[in-house]
Order: C-alpha cells, then sequence, then structure tokens
C-alpha cells in the first residue's frame, strides 16, 4: 500500500470521529503546552537573573576564606557549612588594594538579624561594609543617601536598607530617611534605601538587605576582626583571569603560601557565579519539563487506549481489508499513521496553545509586575522538542494497537460482530 | 485451475474439531460451482481455504499449479487481492464510505498505479448498474444495492475467481435474483465463480454442485444450466 494511500485513508478514518479524535488529542495538547510553557518560563527566569547579574559588570571578583572545592564543581562557601575561618584581614584588604590591576577592595562580614520598626519586623540579611563597597558592587541609593567612611571609622549607627526591607518595615506611606530601626536591639538610623534592583552581585537579593558600617558589624553584632568576602573590582582594562591570577598570587604571598594546594582561600569571578547560576536554572528547567512530561504519558497512554477501542471496533474493516489483499504491514501501518497523526495534530496544537500562554504570562507580568524585569523566552529547542515527543508519543502508544490490528485473523475479523 | 486432494482442516480451539475429512476435486478455469450443505457442514471453512484466507491442516490444495502450503502470508494477501474477488453474505462495505472508496479499497493494496484506479472503479459500478450512486454513502443503499456494490468491489481487480459466500442470504428475492444474474453472467464472461450455499434454488444458477457433510464430499454432479428468466427464488 502507498504511504499516500495509507495517509488519505487514516485522515478519513480520524476524521469520521471528530469530537473524539479532538478529546484525544487533548491530553497531548496540554502535556506539550505545559512542557513548553515550563521551559519557556525556566529560560525566561534564567535569562532574567543571569541578565541581573552580568549588569553588575565581569570585573567583579570575591575573595571568600576557604581552600577552593578540589573538584570543578560548585561547593558551598566554609561559612555556609558552618565552619568559621578567619583567614581574610586587614591586610589581604590593603595588600589587594595596592595591585594595580584592581581599582577597588571592599571587605564585608554578614549575619542575620531581625529588623524592627514599630510593630513591624522582618528577619533580614545584615552585611557590614565600608563605605567604598557602594561603588565596587554598583550599589545605587534610590532615596537618600550612602553612609560615608566617616560613619563607618565612627562606628555610627547608620544603615542603607533594600526597597523590599523598607516597604516591610514603613510601609507605602512612611518615608525611611531619618527613621529609627533596631538590629539585635541596637537602634540605626535609615539614611538611604537601595534603589529597586532585584538580584544583586553573585545573584544576592539585595531587596531585604540591611548594609550598616564594616566596624559596628564586626565589633558589636559579632566580635571578630576577619571579613567573611572580599568583594574586588578589577581593572577594564586588564583581562579578569589575569586579575585573579594577580589576586591569587598577592594573597598567597599575604598568607605565606608556597603549596597552590594549600591555598586557605578562594577565588570566584563572576563568570565562576555565571556558570554556576546556569547550571542550576538549567537543572530547575528540565526538572520543570520532566514533571510536564508526566501529563504526555498520561496523553500517550489516551491515545493508546483509544486506538485500542478503535481497532476492536473497526474488527471487520481490517478483516474486510486482510481479504482483499492487505497485508499486516498494510494494517498496521494505516494504525500507526492514524495514532502519529493524533498526537502530532496534539503535539502543533500544544505548541500554539503554550506560546500562547507563555505571551500571556510575558504581558501579565509585564503590564502589572514591571518592576519585576520579566523577559520573553520561547525555546526553540521546546518546539522542536515538543514535535518530536509528540510525533515518538504516536509510535509509542500507537505500535501496540497497531499490531494488534495488523495480526488480526480475517476470518474471525469478519465474523466479528 | 483449482485442485483440492484428501484436504483436512482440524480446529483445536477448545478440544479438537474435524471441520474438513479429506475432500478431493478440482474446479477448471470459468466452471460456475456450488458448495452445498446444512449448517456446520464445513462448506464455509472449504470456501475460506480455497479463498486463501485460512490453510489447511492436511492434505494438499493447489491454485494454479501453486500450492499454498508454498506461499508466505504476503503471497497469499498478493494472490487474494490479483486473482480472487469477495462477496459476503453481509455486504462488508465500510458504511461512512462512499461507492466509489468502497469499490477501491482492493486497488489500494494492488500494484495499480493511481492514475488508472479512477477509471476501473467507474467501470466496476457501472458494471453492477449503480454508476448514479457513484458518490452515495453506502450505509445509506438498500441491501441489493449494497450487494452489488459488494460485486463491484469484487470485479475491481479483474480477478479470475470470484467467491461469494452465502451472497443472497441477506436479501429479498428480488434483489437476490439479481445478484445472482450479475453472478451468472460474469461466469459467462469467463470467471470462475465459486459460491457457498445453502439454498438449493440458489445452488441451482451454476453448472455443478458439490453437497459437503459434516466435513465429507456428499456429491460432486453437474447440472443442467437454464438461467434465464428464472424467478423462483424465495
Amino acid at each position: 500500500m502507498l504511504f499516500r494511500d495509507a495517509f488519505k485513508t487514516a485522515t478519513r478514518s480520524l476524521s469520521h470521529g471528530k469530537l473524539r479524535s479532538i478529546l484525544t488529542m487533548l491530553g497531548i495538547v496540554i502535556g506539550i503546552s505545559s512542557v513548553i510553557v515550563l521551559m519557556s518560563i525556566g529560560q525566561s527566569a534564567q535569562e532574567l537573573i543571569l541578565g541581573q547579574v552580568q549588569s553588575i559588570g565581569s570585573n567583579l571578583v570575591i575573595v571568600i576564606p576557604g581552600a577552593p572545592p578540589r573538584d570543578r564543581g560548585f561547593s558551598p562557601p566554609a561559612s555556609a557549612q558552618g565552619i568559621v575561618i578567619t583567614s581574610l584581614g586587614e591586610r589581604d584588604v590593603d595588600a589587594l588594594s595596592r595591585e594595580p590591576s584592581i581599582l577597588a577592595a571592599a571587605p564585608l562580614v554578614s549575619g542575620q538579624a531581625e529588623a524592627v520598626y514599630g510593630d513591624n519586623n522582618k528577619t533580614v540579611s545584615y552585611q557590614g561594609i565600608t563605605a567604598l563597597m557602594f561603588a565596587v558592587r554598583n550599589f545605587t541609593v534610590g532615596k537618600g543617601l550612602a553612609f560615608t567612611k566617616g560613619d563607618v571609622d565612627s562606628a555610627n549607627h547608620v544603615a542603607v536598607i533594600g526597597p523590599d526591607l523598607a516597604a516591610a518595615l514603613f510601609g507605602p506611606y512612611v518615608d525611611p530617611i531619618n527613621k529609627i530601626i533596631r538590629l539585635k536591639d541596637i537602634s540605626f538610623r535609615v539614611v538611604g534605601v537601595l534603589a529597586k534592583g532585584g538580584t544583586g552581585a553573585f545573584g544576592v537579593d539585595q531587596g531585604t538587605i540591611a548594609l550598616i558600617p564594616m566596624t559596628v558589624a564586626q565589633k558589636q553584632f559579632l566580635g571578630v576582626s576577619y571579613f567573611s568576602t572580599i568583594f574586588v573590582k578589577g581593572d577594564p582594562a586588564y583581562d579578569i583571569d589575569f586579575v585573579k591570577s594577580r589576586m591569587t598570587s598577592v594573597l598567597r604571598q599575604d598568607h605565606g603560601i608556597t603549596d597552590p594546594n594549600k591555598d586557605d582561600f578562594t577565588i570566584r569571578t563572576q563568570a565562576d557565579v555565571l556558570s554556576i547560576l546556569g547550571n542550576i536554572t538549567s537543572i530547575l528547567t528540565l526538572f520543570l519539563a520532566a514533571i510536564a512530561s508526566i501529563s504526555l504519558v498520561v496523553g500517550g497512554i489516551g491515545i493508546m487506549n483509544i486506538m485500542l477501542v478503535a481497532v476492536t471496533e473497526r474488527t471487520r474493516e481490517i478483516g474486510l481489508r486482510k481479504a482483499v489483499g492487505a497485508t499486516d504491514g498494510d494494517i498496521l501501518q494505516q494504525f500507526l499513521i492514524e495514532s502519529v497523526l493524533l498526537t502530532f495534530a496534539g503535539g502543533v496544537t500544544g505548541i500554539a496553545a503554550g506560546a500562547a500562554i507563555v505571551g500571556l504570562i510575558y504581558f501579565t507580568l509585564t503590564t502589572f509586575f514591571p518592576s519585576i524585569g520579566w523577559v520573553f523566552a520561547f525555546p526553540l529547542r521546546a518546539v522542536v522538542l515538543g514535535l518530536g515527543v509528540s510525533g515518538l508519543a504516536g509510535i509509542i502508544f500507537g505500535i501496540y494497537p497497531a499490531r494488534q490490528a495488523g495480526k488480526k485473523n480475517p476470518i474471525d475479523a469478519l465474523r466479528y460482530e | 485451475m483449482i485442485y483440492v486432494q484428501d484436504l483436512k482442516k482440524e480446529y483445536r480451539d477448545e478440544g479438537s474439531t474435524l471441520a474438513l475429512r479429506g475432500v478431493t476435486f478440482s474446479i477448471e478455469k470459468g466452471e460456475f460451482v456450488s458448495i452445498m450443505g446444512p449448517s456446520g457442514s464445513g462448506k464455509s471453512t472449504l470456501l475460506h481455504i480455497l479463498s486463501f484466507l485460512d490453510r489447511p491442516t492436511g492434505g494438499a490444495y493447489t491454485f494454479r499449479g501453486k500450492s499454498s502450503d508454498e506461499m508466505s502470508d504476503r503471497e497469499l494477501a498478493r494472490v487474494r487481492n490479483k486473482d480472487m474477488g469477495f462477496v459476503f453474505q453481509s455486504f462488508n462495505l465500510l458504511s461512512r464510505l462512499d461507492v466509489y472508496d468502497n469499490v477501491e479499497i482492493p486497488l489500494l493494496y494492488s500494484d495499480i498505479p493511481p492514475a488508472r484506479r479512477e477509471a476501473l472503479v467507474i467501470e466496476a459500478v457501472r458494471s453492477v448498474g449503480l454508476e448514479e450512486k457513484l458518490h452515495s454513502e453506502a450505509g445509506k443503499l438498500s441491501g441489493g444495492q449494497k450487494q452489488r456494490v459488494a460485486i463491484a468491489r469484487a470485479l475491481v481487480t479483474d480477478p479470475d475467481v470470484i467467491f461469494a459466500d452465502e451472497p443472497t442470504g441477506n436479501l429479498d428475492s428480488q434483489s437476490g435474483l439479481q445478484v445472482m444474474e450479475i453472478l451468472a453472467s460474469l461466469n459467462e464472461k469467463g470467471r470462475t465463480v465459486i459460491l457457498v450455499t445453502h439454498e438449493t434454488q440458489t445452488a441451482e444458477f451454476a453448472q455443478r454442485i458439490i453437497r459437503i457433510k459434516d466435513g465429507v464430499m456428499e456429491s460432486d454432479k453437474a447440472i443442467a444450466v437454464h438461467r434465464i428468466g428464472r424467478g423462483h427464488l424465495k
């Protein structure tokens, strides 16, 4: 039987049960559109996060205490594992600041505290920084001012807070500037509020942070003299890898390290972080797509079920076709084309529905929540995947019913009531 | 053309049933043969084996000098398509398709190129006098018309043999007579017709009647042919 004839026969059979065909397709439509939407959301989120991190500047490098991981993968810093490493100090900041390929180096200590204003409170991440940090990390103060070197040197109780924290503590009607908030039961005067910007350097959300002078954080909050991180802004005239290698040399010299395997610090560039974030969001996207594909399997089983019913209903037709010369292969081909046509049409409809939903999400988020800065992403690989998977589902879930049809004995089939 | 020797068919579904217990006969090209017998006699089983829809479990069946044992299922399907036409008691038309599409079905499985099919279908439909119904839905035709469409479908590949299994069984006497006259005229034009029936009057359209009972051939007799003007079908 010519493929053309088999195709024509299959389309004619499907068109005679339009409602059933549409309902059967629905499972695949939902499955494919779910995969498309979730992959698209995943990619949009990835582009959004990476875009925000990139906007900080590619010449930003951080130094964290503790040895770098032995493999090339990502592992949490020692501080996050509860290990206190005191290897980074003032001497390192000074040494790095003297390096010609470095524009500025600014240290940081951090911790958790409850911020309180009146009856409002919120658990925040506070960061003890020097005044230079505002420039190093491109912090934009949207309201009020940044604190100064004088504030840090004098250990003044001043704070610059993130916009989300300001909203949580003060609401929409109270101006936070010069208001007194309490962090760890110590009063701080709010001198500035960061501009809305979402994610800060190295993927840290800056909406809910509280920035306070380094001296206050070290002496009054933590009682330490070391730093948990040093942020370094490299000179854009130099290649970032060169800056990184110079920093390594400076710190090794500073720490008296001769064996490179015994480094007690780790240097990460934005590129490292982007790569890690990229990996995490990719895995997340795949995970979402895997969940969505469960509905595809359910849809596929629906196709198989309906095809089995169709084979039973059309037993006499199969018997007749075999009697007048159809081979097992001809019958198998006809039913397989029917199931692939069903799933493929479902796939195309699913892609169209997915595109419409993605467009709607984009429209909604950009219209009603413009501050998120949502980006439109419609991954072509999802379209290719959608078409491929739907076609494949037709074969996988159609092959069994089609084989059942092909194997039917013509005499039994002709006698079927 | 057809040679059957000591043909046996045993069904082993639940216990063993011998449907045919050694049947021997031959049919020459151009003959019109009726196979008669009561229900359960084995006549339909014999027709199925002769038309390559089933295989014997014993004995030999040779069609045009070639034994069915030597042919694969694919080859049997090819012979059914090219050399055999089928007319069933229950018509077996696809009711949702029109007359044209029903008659075209055997051509879909043949080597005949698509460009030649239309002419063959129209010719076959015309030969049974239904050209005005060419694009009518098969399910909406009368019983007699349906069987004539089935005959057109059997003719469309220009086969040498037409197998008819109780072709008048679901028809009124007038329609049954029309169908039998069409089959008789096909035989007069040189086609071999093998008819299975339990009705004597229908069987008498043939030149020869083979009677089967309990899987054994009771008789094989030539009869006088006087078809024209027969209006005595029940």
